[in-house]
């Protein structure tokens, strides 16, 4: 008879953090080998706790869990990578804010996903080295729409699959992807977007991301872009992310972000 | 009419306790049960002390810490130098701050941190007063002793954002290792930032 192991190794990059009780809290955790996780880490709010640091969100690390009845325990942490210029950085850290929650959303418990897992943490690399936020955030969401099964069809019409001619073109997240003229009536709710837009869909798809960041992006076709892509996320999560707002607004093209209810003044 | 035989009153009780943070299914009967064997006198008190803190509780307008009198303590005391602005996440944190015994400013509590994941964002913390606060003139340094977690930081990066323009001079506290703390066991980022932060011994 296989007894069940009581403790366990894991590796993951913590995603949210939930205060409960005197000093305990409970993590969700999206590794490369377990998929998403959660478990309780006890008397971590006290400042003596050795794993407090190590289990910060946003921090890729290594743990022991125990296995309890209702919640896993974490017993032991240690940092693998973290990535000290996002916490240093408010748009950086809105912007990896919104990566961990989109992955949160677009994954179950239980359920390993790699891709997914290699296109966070590339993202939190490139994030701390410097890369554009805003460039990373539409790579980001391009692909992880793509990994957890919405990919995005845009080379060609997403509804008759015929060449797509180069105009302004409708994009249908309903449809999946880019609609040529014919299929409009039918294709639902959607956002046009410009020619140089498509190219930079296009390329983001095939690009790595470090490919993909040092493409320039003039600043129109950017906002574009962001406010398509993020009509496609709203589609697909029925509503906009908390933290996909204040990426928005924290980022240096939006109008002056550091004046909440600047209008009520 | 009362529910699988428990008597409506006590379900409603359970279910009231049950909202309460930290307290689960098992807890809020537990504790209901409880209420229904002590005497009248206690139950009346516990009421009467969950009544009374809504009724004359209530958020200072210079500061929006909790208190009975606006403004508050804090805020009339002249005892204390009224141009130093400590901003912390929760009133709790007030305490604590007391507790050293190294601080004669004021407060300031935002009631929370930037935490877009649970939708916290800056509007819904009290920035605004803050604001007005620091527009008024007679603050001369804002402190930012939001926790130092990730969203403590960012937090606090935000205040500076937003405080900056006005030319108020606006400080963090210090990050390193807790007293009695083992090396070995610290995270990289604490450490860099106690490499940092390092004095003169």
């Amino acid at each position: 008879m296989a007894r069940e192991a009581r403790t366990f190794r894991a590796e993951g990059i913590v995603l949210r953090r939930r205060n409960v009780g005197e000093a305990d809290s409970i993590f969700v955790v999206f590794g490369p080998e377990l998929g998403k996780f959660e478990g309780v880490a006890r008397g971590i709010r006290k400042s003596r706790s050795r794993m407090r640091g190590h289990l910060e969100p946003l921090t890729f690390s290594r743990f022991l869990l125990a296995r309890g009845r209702t919640l896993d325990v974490f017993t032991q942490a240690e940092t693998i990578r973290s990535f000290p210029r996002i916490g240093g950085d408010l748009e950086r850290w809105a912007a990896a804010s919104y990566y961990a929650q989109l992955v949160d959303r677009f994954t179950g418990e239980d359920a390993p996903h790699p891709e997914l897992f290699e296109l966070l943490f590339v993202a939190l690399e490139a994030l701390n080295d410097g890369s554009d936020p805003g460039s990373v955030s539409r790579y980001v969401e391009i692909h992880m729409l793509a990994l957890a099964g919405f990919e995005l069809q845009v080379d060609a019409c997403a509804a008759c699959s015929a060449r797509l001619s180069p105009e302004e073109t409708l994009l249908a997240p309903g449809a999946g992807g880019l609609v040529c003229r014919q299929c409009r009536p039918g294709a639902g709710v959607g956002r046009l977007v410009s020619v140089p837009a498509i190219k930079v869909l296009r390329y983001a798809a095939r690009a790595s991301l470090p490919q993909f960041t040092g493409l320039h992006i003039p600043g129109e076709v950017a906002e574009e872009l962001q406010q398509a892509l993020a009509g496609v996320i709203r589609y697909h999560l029925d509503r906009e992310l908390p933290t996909a707002r204040l990426a928005r607004e924290l980022s240096p093209g939006s109008n002056d972000p550091a004046t909440p209810g600047a209008d009520t003044l | 009419m009362a529910t699988g035989g428990t008597p409506e009153a006590i379900a409603r009780l359970v279910e009231q306790f049950n909202r309460l943070p930290g307290i689960g299914p098992k807890s809020a009967q537990r504790l209901a049960y409880h209420i229904l064997r002590v005497g009248d006198e206690e139950a009346e008190a516990l009421a009467n002390a969950v009544l009374e803190v809504k009724r004359r509780i209530r958020l200072c307008s210079v500061c929006c810490y909790i208190t009975e009198q606006d403004p508050c303590g804090y805020c009339t005391d002249d005892r204390r130098d009224q141009s130093l602005v400590c901003v912390v996440e929760q009133a709790l944190d007030i305490s604590a701050i007391e507790r050293s015994g190294g601080y004669n400013g004021v407060y300031h509590v935002l009631h929370g941190v930037l935490n877009p994941m649970d939708g916290v964002g800056p509007e819904d913390l009290r920035f605004r007063e803050l604001l007005a606060r620091v527009q008024g003139g007679s603050v001369s340094e804002v402190i930012m002793a939001t926790n130092p977690s990730l969203e403590g930081e960012a937090t606090a990066m935000y205040a500076a954002k937003l405080l900056g323009p006005l030319g108020v001079r606006v400080t963090r506290l210090a990050r390193g290792l807790p007293s009695g703390a083992d090396l070995e066991y610290a995270d990289d980022v604490t450490l860099l930032r106690a490499l940092e932060g390092r004095q003169a011994v």
